[in-house]
């Protein structure tokens, strides 16, 4: 489903602001036609249904394409799913893999990493659906650790507007 | 984005529009008198560089330097080498006009002149307010400058918000018209003014109406010169090769380049904001291209990705053919470690600008230098004077630094064993000799001799040449890889002071091709992006939140085309 927006940031609050049932595992996807925007795809544990707000007919493409990649495990950029919570402050890759839905962590240019390093999470941590396996990205962080390779606020480009 | 804008290609293409006194295709006798006395100063000096054409393939002749002695009439203070007058500046400088940056246009002048640079672009933020209000009142500040610092140029440009993309710096030649010109750029084209930030075909095309509209404006002589340098390009994806290729060939003349390594080279220092270096720290958005990496998003050893990545996108435009510089600059807004802050009672949207800064709180957090303090863009000019650093920025004759790791570069392409001094084809140039004439690189390096601006003497240990063949125009103008190019030799430096040469020997040459050189204290390096082969050594990404820039230090020159026929 979509609304738009222009941003991961904004549809995740737009969700967080709709109060989903326990267990949903949600994800952004990037699309770039017929205008630049983000789906959201929902995952719902069996059983469960939820309400949700109905998908402009411009945005219907793009929408049942996240929603289809997200089915296969092959794409989607996962913000709530099983564990998430648990991931703060700093934690093993062992930690994080053990704790959460996340299957694997790949280093950006670099080897697979020691189960021992550590992960600083900065308290934001987005794992990708790729090849099937809910993939966190991470790079090297300081004092030896790894962190996630999204950075959770970004400075806004000069001029903060954009 | 996504879809693809074909404009058209260079191959066997006329010039595209440039200045009178540039264009080749208009005879001397058609020429203004003054024109002529510039184009035979400029042809004579070698100084018709690449940049003035659609392609290096397509100007015979225009390009060579010459063994004729000529007078720069260097003044003392500057660094006379290889025939030209290097001056240092930067091209991407805010000021209390801008809405989130603080400072006088003088006190960024004042710094910039002590810490040695003798160019400046005073580049505030498109935006309703500036086009409005803060275009025409940052001049008279500009103005008083230029009298109080007599041996500092000081240009007045904008930060353009290209529509679609991202910013750039767009500055022109100081006259009557200056503020007439950036004002009616400014409001027909900025992407903030006209809503025109999204990526679309339409927006697209106001970008290359703006381009083309400066280049127009020095054609109908409302100013002498104007340049447009894509400000951190790769910083969120959204400049993708089509729209760099477009820029550029909207107007050759106009649009010259990128920032080969963005400003904000203090934002990841560990102790202080410990951000990404060059306020690199983003993720793919809706509004990128799809087709960049995730390393596009960080800096390498404080250079953008395009430029940093061996065998990459800059590299790409080089093998068309396609003249395309690289700088370096502060991007100051609020700079590490000063202790001022903006004016109180400041009205910015009313006024245009915030009231004067007034002492403030240690600003241990902020992710800026001061103007010359850590990134210089060095110019080889004819003279000391503001057309002279626009030819030579036009033409390419242009190499950078970081924390001044060296003195002073003179690269040339030469006919092997011609060792005369003002022979050779500098940076920017274009070498064109028969086929199967043996060519080789000298690189002469005044190796760093005083304390940088963190009181240490830079210590270079490796200079990089690295060469790919010339291609062609690419059929996907989305292309950003040159598969041919790669580093092909590194010098290792034993020398701490001094000067120190090098020569590398392309044999000889039977295909078109260019070579440009990059060096590094080699504190920090990795194998390069796409992978040892094609750079075994070459800089690692920079760490968010632990990346201290006075220890990983680079320079970069720009290239010299070889063309055989």
């Amino acid at each position: 489903m979509s609304l738009g927006h222009g941003a991961n940031r904004e549809a995740e609050h737009w969700l967080y602001a709709l109060g989903l049932p326990a267990g949903v595992e949600a994800c952004t996807h990037l699309a770039r036609t017929p205008y630049p925007h983000v789906v959201v795809s929902l995952a719902l544990p069996d059983g469960i249904d939820a309400e949700l707000p109905a998908v402009p007919d411009e945005l219907r493409e793009s929408s049942d394409r996240a929603a289809a990649d997200h089915a296969a495990h092959r794409g989607g950029r996962a913000f709530l799913f099983a564990g998430v919570e648990g991931l703060t402050g700093t934690v093993t890759v062992a930690d994080l893999l053990a704790k959460s839905a996340i299957s694997r962590v790949k280093v950006l240019g670099g080897a697979e990493p020691d189960p021992v390093t550590e992960l600083d999470t900065r308290d934001f941590v987005r794992p990708e659906w790729m090849d099937g396996e809910l993939t966190l990205m991470a790079t090297a962080a300081p004092r030896g650790r790894l962190a996630p390779f999204e950075f959770p606020n970004p400075t806004p480009c000069c001029g903060g507007a954009h | 984005m996504g879809h693809g804008h074909h404009h058209h290609h260079d191959l066997g293409g006329q010039p595209a529009d440039v200045p009178e006194a540039l264009d080749l295709s208009i005879p001397d006798s058609e020429l203004s008198p003054s024109d002529v006395s510039r184009r035979g100063f400029l042809r004579g000096a070698g100084l018709l560089g690449a940049g003035a054409a659609a392609s290096v393939l397509a100007t015979p002749g225009v390009a060579h330097a010459h063994g004729d002695d000529h007078d720069h009439g260097s003044s003392g203070d500057h660094d006379s080498k290889g025939g030209f007058l290097w001056l240092a500046g930067d091209h991407h400088i805010h000021t209390q006009y801008s809405s989130d940056a603080q400072y006088r246009v003088l006190d960024q002048a004042r710094h910039a002149h002590a810490y040695g640079l003798d160019w400046i672009v005073i580049t505030d933020h498109g935006s309703v307010a500036h086009a409005k209000i803060g275009v025409d009142k940052v001049n008279p500040d500009i103005v008083a400058t230029r009298g109080q610092l007599k041996d500092l140029l000081v240009f007045q440009g904008l930060e353009w918000n290209i529509p679609a993309a991202e910013h750039a710096t767009v500055f022109v030649h100081p006259g009557r018209n200056e503020v007439a010109v950036l004002k009616e750029f400014e409001n027909a084209y900025d992407g903030t003014v006209k809503n025109a930030g999204a990526s679309t075909p339409e927006n697209e095309a106001l970008a290359i109406a703006g381009i083309k509209f400066l280049g127009e404006a020095v054609r109908r002589r409302r100013v002498d010169g104007a340049l447009f340098l894509a400000n951190h390009p790769a910083r969120r994806g959204v400049d993708s090769p089509h729209e760099i290729r477009a820029w550029r060939d909207a107007d050759p003349t106009v649009a010259v380049g990128f920032e080969g390594a963005p400003g904000h080279q203090a934002a990841g220092i560990p102790a202080g904001g410990a951000g990404g270096r060059g306020f690199y720290e983003g993720s793919p958005s809706s509004a990128s291209f799809p087709g960049y990496p995730l390393e596009s998003y960080r800096t390498w050893g404080g250079f953008d990705w395009m430029t940093a990545t061996v065998g990459g996108l800059w590299d790409s435009l080089l093998a068309e053919g396609k003249a395309w510089w690289i700088s370096a600059n502060s991007d100051s807004h609020t700079n590490y470690l000063d202790t001022s802050q903006r004016g109180p009672d400041s009205n910015f949207d009313l006024n245009g600008r915030y009231n004067d800064p007034v002492y403030g709180p240690l600003l241990t957090e902020a992710g800026d230098f001061w103007p010359g303090q850590y990134s210089r863009t060095h110019v080889g000019a004819s003279s000391f004077a503001y057309r002279a650093v626009m030819d030579g920025i036009r033409s390419g004759r242009v190499w950078v630094d970081h924390g001044g790791l060296i003195n002073g570069l003179d690269v040339r392409a030469r006919v092997a064993g011609d060792r005369r001094s003002g022979s050779g084809t500098p940076l920017g140039g274009v070498m064109r000799v028969k086929r199967g004439t043996k060519v080789e690189l000298t690189i002469d390096i005044d190796l760093a001799d005083t304390p940088n601006w963190s009181q240490f003497v830079p210590v270079l240990a490796r200079v990089d040449v690295i060469a790919g063949s010339v291609t062609g125009a690419v059929s996907d103008r989305d292309s950003f890889t040159a598969p041919d190019t790669k580093v092909v030799k590194s010098f290792e430096v034993s020398k701490g002071t001094g000067k120190v040469s090098f020569t590398y020997s392309f044999g000889r040459v039977d295909r078109p091709f260019y070579v440009r050189v990059r060096g590094t204290d080699g504190k920090r390096t990795a194998p390069g992006v796409l992978g040892a082969a094609i750079d075994p050594v070459g800089p690692a990404m920079d760490v968010i939140g632990d990346a201290d820039p006075w220890l990983d230090l680079w320079f970069y020159g720009n290239p010299i085309w070889v063309l055989p026929s």
